[in-house]
Parts: C-alpha cells; structure tokens; sequence
C-alpha cells in the first residue's frame, strides 16, 4: 500500500496559479468552486519583506475528519490515503464540508454531492501526475509515495529544511506537506496579519 | 493583508433550509418525546399527540430531501444500507425512521386488526428511544465540527433543552395542562445555557457571534427570559418561549457556520 501525498515548496512558488487553472480544466470544477485556490499573504516589514505564496486544496488528511461524519460512508478513505467521494451515496448533506478545517470542500449544486481535490486519482491511475504538479512551471510540487523511501518524494522530505502543515492543531495529519516557508514563523495564519 | 487567486470554499454551507431543519427536527423530536412519555403513562391526551409527532416527523423529512440537492439522486437510500456510527446525522437518520415507525404503527394499530397485538408500550419504548437520539443529534452534528468554535459542546445541551422548551409551548398553546410546569423549567434552563454560552467561547469566537448575531442573540434571550418569567401567564410565556427557542436555534446554525482562525 502507498503513503499518496504531496510536497508544496513555497521557496519555489511563485503564486502563478497554474495550478488552480490547470485544476480546474482538468477537473470541470464549476464557477464558484475551487478545488485549488492561492493564498498569497505578505510576511514582515521592509527591509525585511517577503510573500508567502501558499497554494491551497484537499490535505488528504491521515486522521481527517470529514470521513467519520459522512451518515452514508460516501467520505472515504482509500488504501492508498487519498480521501475521496463516492458521489452515488452522497446525500450533499455539507457534514463534511462543516467538519474539514481547511475549506476544502463544496457542494456541486449540478452534481447534488459534495467535491473536492481528489489528488487527480483518475490521472495517477494511470501512472500520471496530478495536473497541479504536471503544469507547475517552477517544479515546486512533488507528489508520491512517502512511505517509499526511494521516492522522490521521500527523499526531498527527508533532505528538506523547514516542514510545516496547515492547522497541525487539529490533529488532521495533513500528506500536503509546505517546504520552506519564507517567514521564520512557519506557515503565515490570519491572527498574524495584522 | 491577504489575497487569493481563486478562493478558498468558505461560504455558507447550511442555508435557511437547514437551519429551518434544525428547528422542525427539534419539534419532530421533542413531540415524539413527549407523545412517548404520554403513551407509557397512558395518558388520555396521547392519540393527538401521536398524530403531531407523526406531522411534524414527516414534514421534518420531507424538508431534508427537499432542500438536499441530491434529491433527485434518491441517495438518501445509502442512510439506511450504512453503518456509520460516527456520523450524527447517521443516528438521526434511524431515530427519526424509528420514531416514525412507532408513531406508524401506534395509529394504524387503532384500524388494523393484525397490529392489535403489539403492546402499545413496546412501541412508547421505541418512540421514546427514537425521540431522545432525534432530541440528542442535532448539537452533536454541531459540535463535532472541532473546527467551528461556536459550535461547541454546549450544542449538547442547547439543542435539546430548546426543543422541549419548543414542544411544550405547542402543547400548552394547545391546551394541555400538564405542560406548564415543565415549560418553566425549560425555559428557565434555556436561559441559563443561553447566558452561559457566551462564556464558553475562544474570544475570536465570542467576537464573531457578538458581531454576526448580537441583536438576534439578545432577542432570543429576551424572549425565553419573559417566558421564564410568565409562569403565572402560560399562553404568553409558551408563545414568547416558541419564538425565542426557534430564533437561538436558527441563529446558532447560521452564525455558527465560522472556521477558526488559523489559516
């Protein structure tokens, strides 16, 4: 069985959003929706400035709490640890979008279920990429397997700097990993905007 | 200061519907309740009781698959091919089917021949089994949401305290006497949970329910506060206390619809 997750180096992203663009040919993902999104937030002050280009999506959580609230086991995870949707037992209920921490998820209003990123598991499938990390232009995303240590993954995880998750309080257990965030501080948060 | 290309999905996710839901399911609940505890006490009044838990129970039902916009996948069906412990919503799903189905039977029973056997407190049992997860579930679907502060564990009691503060108004506009002790006594819990609530939040949260739902928040506990106040007036005291336990559940759902901060 894999580990399936993703490396997000943020020392390499540029906040061009192709990703997001990509995401959303690829997947069809309706106006309004976004299974991908940039958060771009600017850290410190002059002369010591720079900007946290943070792209955003599904964590594929190993402990993720939109799975056990699912009333009809349409929130699932797979052998591989992708969370996904099976959308014929989805009742659109939004229990999982109320339970996950990182606004990852929505209603297709047109479907009538709930969506998200699904780490484009019909590409990997198929021994591809997830367009996201397909399309990156600065090869800032890294997807694989992280419980093989003869990844490219594993092995940019363990030669890396700085490691940080979103939200490592909610005890989620994100496989979206940010490498070398640009503050000293770790991933920015909004109580720091100010 | 923060931007985004595309946005994150932070926007409502229960909307009017849901939290009208959540009012009606707190009356399908609580009628079955006391519908329930009227049947194992044997109670004269329990037949109408029996036929407005039946009501309001099918109405409650039949708004959820209204609104859900899965409603023309009929995948409502997988609530019943599942088993999904962990799921408030899950448990609701079968305690409203449960009540119903003892509601069903406790009516039929009346016309049926072949359904005169089953005692009518095996059934008062299954109803009040049924009623108290339907009392129960929806502050649990709240305050499991670890990520949304203002739905904390106070969802527990608020939601089930509100909807026998609800029924109980119903049943005293209805003329049963027996309701106005216990309507005090909901009212005044209610107003106890709705003064403490405040006080059990993170401050951002507190911030945000004062800044979304001041004014709504202040009414409800207005009106539950001179219902509690108007034991010796217990038609005005149910309408007001109906009116303030509707207004704080909806309140709730809505205004409770805010992520922590930390992204």
């Amino acid at each position: 069985m894999a580990r399936l997750g993703m490396l997000i180096d943020l020392s390499a992203c540029v906040g061009c959003a192709a990703c997001a663009v990509a995401c959303k040919m690829e997947n069809q993902v309706p106006a309004g929706a976004n299974r991908l999104w940039i958060r771009e937030r600017e850290v410190g002050v002059f002369p010591d400035l720079t900007v946290e280009f943070r792209p955003e999506q599904c964590n594929h959580c190993e402990n993720p709490p939109c799975v056990p609230v699912c009333p009809t086991g349409a929130s699932y995870q797979t052998q591989d640890g992708l969370v996904q949707v099976d959308y014929n037992k989805c009742i659109a209920c939004g229990a999982c979008i109320a339970a996950c921490p990182y606004d990852a998820r929505y209603i297709d209003k047109k479907g009538g279920y709930a969506d998200k990123c699904t780490f484009c598991s019909h590409r990997v499938a198929k021994g591809q990429q997830p367009a996201c990390v397909e399309t990156c232009p600065t090869y800032a995303r890294i997807f694989g397997d992280l419980d093989d240590p003869n990844s490219e993954i594993s092995k940019t995880l363990e030669a890396a700097g700085r490691q940080d998750v979103l939200r490592p309080d909610m005890g989620t257990r994100p496989k979206v990993i940010y490498l070398n965030a640009p503050s000293k501080k770790g991933l920015t948060q909004e109580v720091m905007e100010s | 200061m923060t931007e985004f290309y595309g946005l994150p999905n932070t926007g409502e996710f229960w909307h009017w519907t849901n939290a009208l839901h959540f009012v009606l399911v707190g009356l399908a609940g609580g009628m079955a309740f006391l519908a329930a505890i009227l049947t194992l006490r044997q109670h004269p009044e329990r037949k109408r009781y029996w036929w407005l838990a039946g009501i309001l129970i099918a109405l409650d039902l039949f708004v959820l698959w209204a609104e859900s916009p899965a409603r023309w996948r009929f995948s409502h069906i997988w609530l019943f091919f599942s088993f999904e412990p962990g799921a408030p919503i899950w448990w609701g799903a079968w305690g409203l089917s449960a009540a119903m189905a003892a509601v069903a039977l406790l009516l039929l029973k009346q016309w049926v021949r072949l359904l005169e056997r089953i005692p009518e407190g095996v059934l008062g049992v299954v109803m009040l089994l049924g009623s108290l997860v339907v009392l129960a579930y929806p502050g649990f679907a709240l305050a499991v949401n670890t990520t949304r502060p203002l739905w904390n564990s106070m969802m527990l009691a608020i939601f089930p305290i509100t909807a026998l503060l609800m029924v109980l108004a119903i049943a005293i506009l209805l003329g049963s006497t027996w309701a106005k002790r216990w309507e005090v006594w909901a009212a005044a819990l209610s107003l106890g949970l709705l003064l403490a609530y405040p006080f059990t939040l993170q401050e951002a949260a507190r911030e945000h329910l004062f800044r979304e739902g001041l004014v709504g928040y202040a009414l409800a506990g207005l009106l539950i506060a001179v219902a509690a106040l108007l034991f010796r007036n217990p038609r005005w005291a149910a309408a007001l206390g109906l009116a303030g336990a509707v207004g704080l559940r909806w309140l709730l759902v809505m205004v409770g619809q805010f992520q922590s901060p930390g992204l």
